[in-house]
């Protein structure tokens, strides 16, 4: 070691004319190349080289020294967070299919890691397990679930791999059973652990880390997880049913040539909105439809099955109110007459 | 480039090595790095270690010392230690607070308190620890044959 090292300090001495120029372009160089500082800090497998350096006077003029160097390598630092980034509960309704949820998981360790994703979508303290259906990696990046483009995940085969710093957007997408009724909730979770190894801060495996060092489980305990939360909208309709007579002369006796206003009011309830609402009524056995009586919203409706949102077909009206949402009420009216 | 930056290392590290073992250099440098840990006893106190850097983490605190000695026979005079900062380290302090650091490179020197960093839109702002890139120590007392002593910075890893 002695030996050869003095080789070298003879060669340095030869070249020592052409030093400090090299000297001078290599720091340069160093400088060029400086990473940035990063969140997740110095990345797995730098090495971390100390040298000091002394200078001093002698009687035979300034002599300069090096220490020796000490090299230490950073290890890899297993850290992960997940984050559903929906700006709220997403809506669902009785038996809906395909409910997105989205999670964010974020490599907050300074190495590239590959994770392992669990959608857990039976969590208790909740009203309702929607059915589980797939895990997809949104392998093109647009933060928006592309059925058929982006990837769906299998665990051990395509996990995802995140480098220091950067996060993967996934979808848990689910399926809501048809029991559930307006207002109830369910909690989806997500949870990503590096495949590295988890536990508790500081457990290390030698030798697993990136560059070559070991691998030390960080604060997160590399492994994080999240919910989502799913709600369900779910409108509902009541039917109130009411009728007003006016007999030939004036009363309101239910006689022979008195003419009976049905009118029902359908209130739509609960959350979200009724979509396609129709009200159908017969006539009652024993009255006749007064032709051209149909309203909706006090606005007369023909009785062809035409544009507008009514008809008459003989035996029952007919009256399409369209989509109402939750609060609002509709209410049709037609008239009979008692022959 | 690639064979440039090569030959760079080479020439660099041909110096250190070289510098290092000059037999006839009466004065001793050593460099050490230890880590500091915060261990819990067994009793719940708590107490810090230092550990040789086995395993290193961004966020772990490093411990770096350099001892000097005059191993020649005749005093040195003008004495001054210089350690530049490994990049992926951030300063935090010296033992002794004597130190003069360096924010761009080791072009110029100062204590930290009086250095500023120019900013783009050309105003500045007071140099904080992590701009620091080198630490220099003036000792104004020659340094007798026999004597020595030893210097403590302590950094962070970024």
């Amino acid at each position: 070691m002695r030996t050869s090292s003095s080789n070298i300090a003879r060669r340095s001495r030869t070249l020592f004319g052409a030093q400090l120029p090299g000297m001078a372009l290599c720091a340069s160089l160093g400088f060029a190349f400086t990473q940035p500082a990063m969140a997740a800090g110095t990345l797995a497998g730098t090495d971390i080289e100390n040298i000091a350096s002394a200078t001093y006077d002698t009687p035979s003029g300034p002599v300069t020294v090096q220490s020796n160097p000490v090299l230490i390598k950073v290890d890899e630092l297993l850290n992960v967070t997940v984050a559903s980034t929906d700006p709220g509960d997403v809506a669902t309704a009785p038996g809906a299919t395909g409910n997105v949820l989205t999670y964010r998981i974020t490599n907050t360790g300074n190495g590239s890691e590959a994770f392992t994703l669990i959608a857990n979508a039976a969590n208790g303290g909740d009203d309702f397990d929607p059915t589980l259906q797939q895990i997809v990696l949104d392998t093109n990046n647009n933060g928006v679930y592309d059925p058929g483009v982006d990837t769906v995940y299998v665990a051990g085969t395509n996990d995802p791999v995140v480098a220091p710093d950067q996060s993967v957007t996934t979808f848990v997408i689910t399926n809501t059973p048809v029991g559930v009724v307006d207002g109830n909730r369910a909690d989806v979770g997500l949870t990503a652990t590096a495949n590295t190894g988890s536990g508790p801060p500081g457990t290390s495996f030698a030798g697993a880390g990136q560059g070559g060092g070991d691998a030390v489980v960080g604060a997160t305990g590399a492994s994080a997880a999240d919910s989502g939360f799913l709600s369900v909208q779910a409108a509902m309709v009541t039917l109130v049913k009411s009728a007003a007579i006016l007999d030939p002369f004036g009363g309101s006796r239910p006689v022979p040539g008195a003419v009976i206003t049905y009118s029902i009011a359908a209130n739509v309830t609960g959350s979200g909105s009724l979509t396609n609402l129709v009200i159908t009524d017969p006539i009652p056995v024993g009255s006749q439809y007064e032709i051209g009586t149909i309203t909706l919203q006090a606005t007369a409706l023909t009785d062809a099955a035409d544009a507008d949102a009514g008809d008459y077909n003989g035996t029952r009206v007919r009256v399409a109110a369209g989509n109402v949402p939750a609060g609002q009420t509709r209410t049709i009216t037609f008239k009979v007459k008692i022959p | 480039m690639k064979s440039l930056i090569k030959a760079c290392f080479a020439i660099a590290a041909t110096l250190f090595a070289g510098a290092t073992a000059f037999a006839a250099t009466p004065l001793e440098l050593k460099s050490d790095v230890f880590v500091e840990r915060h261990v819990v006893r067994g009793d719940g106190s708590k107490t810090v270690v230092l550990e040789k850097p086995n395993m290193v983490t961004p966020g772990d605190n490093l411990v770096f010392i350099v001892r000097y000695k005059n191993v020649g026979g005749s005093t040195a005079s003008n004495f001054v230690v210089t350690n530049p900062l490994p990049s992926a380290v951030a300063f935090n302090g010296t033992s002794d607070g004597l130190e003069i650091v360096s924010i761009n490179g080791g072009k110029s020197w100062g204590i930290l308190g009086s250095l500023r960093v120019a900013m783009a839109d050309g105003t500045s702002r007071p140099a904080m620890q992590t701009d620091v890139t080198h630490i220099k120590w003036n000792l104004n007392q020659p340094l007798t044959a026999g004597a020595g002593g030893k210097l403590i910075f302590r950094g962070i890893v970024k």
